[in-house]
């Protein structure tokens, strides 16, 4: 898992850029503590993905 | 030899009198100038010099006390020092209003992108704390001290935001770039506490 400095339509947002192995539940339990969380970067994502289960290394997520 | 010297005494006396009385005039007109002058520059200076104002003020209050008794001499004698500091406060409170014209202007620019910007900043926090609030375990980086003290930070930095942008309303933008920035500064002091990078 690697993480950014913010950048997109929010630059105080911060930005994870996927890495292989990274699961939505992952990345919930990096920044948030709690994998349960996923569906808060599920939908702050709905522009780029369309099932939270199918993410690919390279792309950048909003995490809100 | 007595009523000569009583006849020149008394030419001395009438020659001192027509002298006195030929400064009367002079003394009064310097006096009216110098109040007309310090009415020109009067809401400047007191807007921006007003110390300076001031002593300008006494000195024409002291050349005013001399006319009252009748000593011209020091009137007309003070003229010349009054003219010149009228000048120096003209100068000064221009100099004064050219800068904080300037400091206005600077302020306004900025005061442009800052009010853009500046929302984002607590949008983003605003939105962090209400996901980090459901969360059951937050991350190891975030302690629940943090979160609580970024919830009550966030309360803080919106109430001078709104401060600022009143400010800004009222056309003082360089009170509003200061609320401004103390808003910025907090905000990223709560960015950093909640993890979210530089």
């Amino acid at each position: 898992m690697a993480d950014t400095p913010p950048t997109g339509d929010n630059p105080y947002t911060q930005v994870h850029v996927v890495v292989a192995g990274d699961t939505l539940s992952k990345i919930a339990q990096k920044y948030y503590g709690d994998p349960s969380l996923y569906n808060q970067i599920f939908q702050a994502n709905r522009d780029v993905l369309k099932d939270p289960n199918k993410i690919f290394p390279g792309q950048k997520l909003k995490i809100p | 030899m007595k009523k000569q010297f009583a006849w020149v005494l008394g030419a001395m006396m009438a020659m001192l009198l027509v002298a006195c009385a030929s400064q009367k005039g002079p003394a009064e007109q310097a006096v009216a100038s110098a109040e007309t002058a310090l009415s020109a520059v009067a809401d400047q200076a007191q807007k921006y010099v007003p110390d300076q104002y001031a002593a300008v003020q006494a000195q024409i209050a002291s050349a005013k006390d001399s006319l009252a008794k009748g000593d011209y001499k020091a009137v007309l004698a003070a003229a010349p020092a009054i003219t010149a500091a009228i000048g120096s406060l003209k100068d000064a409170a221009a100099a004064k209003a050219a800068d904080a014209e300037a400091a206005l202007s600077k302020a306004k620019d900025a005061w442009s992108s800052v009010s853009t910007d500046t929302p984002k900043m607590v949008e983003a926090i605003q939105t962090k704390v209400e996901v980090l609030s459901k969360s059951h375990h937050l991350p190891a980086n975030i302690s629940k001290d943090s979160l609580a003290a970024a919830k009550s930070g966030l309360d803080s930095i919106k109430a001078t935001w709104a401060d600022a942008t009143a400010a800004a309303t009222s056309g003082d933008y360089t009170g509003a770039m200061a609320k401004a920035q103390a808003v910025r500064d907090k905000a990223a002091e709560i960015m950093k506490s909640l993890g979210m990078g530089s």
